[in-house]
């Protein structure tokens, strides 16, 4: 049994020991009153791609939220890069900006739930603003030390075989920032798709998040576990997406790993 | 005496013509490296340049290189001016600097390439070196997957891809192994046998100077100058253990300042 083959066994086995635990609390305990069973969650999580919670089903609500992290997590990583870039690249925009970033990055995403609601509305635009938030600063900051740890001898390679100034950042300084950016994006994917729960309390009546807020409306314990489970999996299925696209384009740096 | 002079200057690759160089570092002050130094180099010759540590050897190479500028005098290369890097001095860093999300061919191909050489033809030149260097079967590898010694015939076939009229390399095999390094000496010779280029060989290894050069320029601590000079006229391949080049590296050594 190779490595990988090994670390996905024990990830299994690992899981499985806890449902077990968590079944065995909750149907031979007391604990079962204030938690159901991981039987009954998994069930009702299934059930609900074909039986509607709410009005919608469990993919509707799982694409809806995809959606609404996606667009300002395209629009937070396209910023955050050039932001990223022009503060690295230049040391005048380093020193304007970052006191800002490094001001506003702390500021935990909810923080900003009423601002954005009287800014933006109770629509999708406040959603959007909140998890644009969440991804913006994180890949700011990482392209930026990406620009910044570039190699002067391969500045100086570079020169001397010819490179001009456009070149230089074409062949140099991208390919050293990409690998950065992309852990950026990395960390930043993790962070925006859990703001889509603070984003979704905002009014909603569709999305994952909206699963655990309404839940907790109606007080019903399995629909929050059922939401739980749901923002756990896709993260964990987004995030692994993302691992395969950075693995094909920084081949060299995975394998130098 | 001084017509003599100044026409073996213009005459020579690269002249360096009473040139220094001091570094200003923030609190630390003026730091002198270079003092009046004169220096020519032939077309052709595999000139050695020897010396302790730190004592300004890569400097003088930098500034061939065109990636520092003299403080003073004057620097030609075939008779103009160094102004800044070009391909036609072609380093072979120290730490190779390869070039690491390119692979053995993208390395050696980027000068042709930022050059606007076409790809059919840049294919060939860098496929040419990159035999003459001994890597072929590696064209697609990337350079982490390459010994230390493979990864500096890298450096030597991307520095000649460009047709450079003199190679500078900064003792490119420092970071190697004792057995890798007589290998690459070695190979450098039959390389540089096979296309003969001037080359500037900076060590601090005499060893490998008496091996390499036709002629050898021992350098002063700093600020450094040439403290003495040596023709080696032992026919290649040479022999470590030959008497003649034992005498000579007896000889040289006993010139070198080993104070600190």
């Amino acid at each position: 049994m190779n490595g990988t083959k090994r670390r996905v066994a024990y990830g299994m086995l690992g899981i499985f020991i806890f449902l077990c635990i968590w079944h065995a609390a909750a149907t031979l305990t007391n604990l079962g009153r204030i938690m159901p069973d991981p039987v009954t969650v998994f069930v009702r999580f299934f059930m609900a791609f074909i039986e509607p919670i709410g009005t919608k089903t469990m993919l509707f609500h799982i694409l809806t939220s995809l959606r609404r992290m996606l667009i300002p997590y395209t629009l937070g990583g396209l910023a955050g890069v050039f932001m990223g870039v022009l503060m690295g690249w230049y040391r005048i925009c380093d020193a304007a900006f970052m006191p800002y970033i490094q001001m506003l990055r702390p500021i935990p995403p909810i923080a900003w739930i009423p601002l954005s609601i009287v800014w933006f509305g109770f629509a999708e635009g406040s959603k959007y603003f909140l998890i644009f938030l969440a991804c913006f600063f994180t890949i700011a900051l990482t392209t930026c030390d990406g620009v910044h740890s570039v190699d002067e001898t391969l500045v100086r390679a570079a020169r001397m075989l010819g490179a001009r100034d456009r070149q230089l950042f074409t062949t140099i300084v991208l390919p050293t920032t990409v690998p950065y950016i992309f852990s950026g994006l990395q960390v930043a994917l993790g962070s925006a798709w859990a703001t889509i729960v603070a984003a979704e309390m905002i009014r909603s009546s569709e999305g994952v998040g909206w699963l655990i807020v309404s839940g907790q409306d109606v007080g019903n314990m399995t629909q929050i576990m059922v939401g739980i489970v749901a923002i756990a999996l896709t993260g964990l299925l987004i995030t692994s997406m993302m691992r395969g696209v950075e693995a094909r384009l920084c081949a060299w740096t995975i394998r130098g790993k | 005496m001084r017509m003599d002079n100044k026409r073996k200057i213009n005459e020579s690759l690269i002249a360096f013509h009473g040139v220094s160089k001091t570094f200003d570092k923030p609190g630390e002050g003026r730091y002198e490296v270079v003092r009046d130094l004169y220096l020519n180099v032939q077309e052709n010759e595999f000139l050695v340049l020897f010396g302790p540590g730190q004592c300004g050897k890569s400097t003088i190479l930098n500034m061939i290189a065109g990636f520092e500028a003299p403080s003073g005098g004057e620097l030609l290369c075939q008779g103009r001016p160094v102004e800044g890097p070009g391909p036609e001095r072609g380093m072979v860093f120290q730490n190779t600097a390869l070039f690491p999300w390119l692979t053995v061919m993208g390395n050696v191909e980027y000068g042709p390439k930022v050059r606007g050489v076409k790809k059919e033809e840049r294919r060939k030149q860098a496929q040419h070196y990159i035999d003459l260097v001994g890597l072929q079967g590696f064209e697609n590898s990337y350079p982490v997957k390459l010994s230390g010694g493979m990864q500096q015939r890298v450096g030597i076939a991307r520095a000649y891809c460009s047709e450079p009229l003199v190679m500078l390399l900064d003792e490119p095999f420092g970071h190697l192994d004792a057995q890798t390094r007589y290998l690459m000496q070695d190979e450098l010779t039959r390389i540089w046998q096979v296309e003969k280029r001037t080359v500037i060989f900076v060590t601090n290894n005499i060893e490998e100077a008496v091996y390499l050069a036709d002629r050898i320029l021992v350098l002063r601590n700093c600020p450094t100058g040439v403290k003495a000079e040596y023709q080696i006229t032992l026919p290649r391949p040479r022999n470590y253990t030959d008497p003649e080049f034992l005498r000579l590296r007896r000889e040289i050594d006993a010139v070198v300042d080993h104070t600190l």
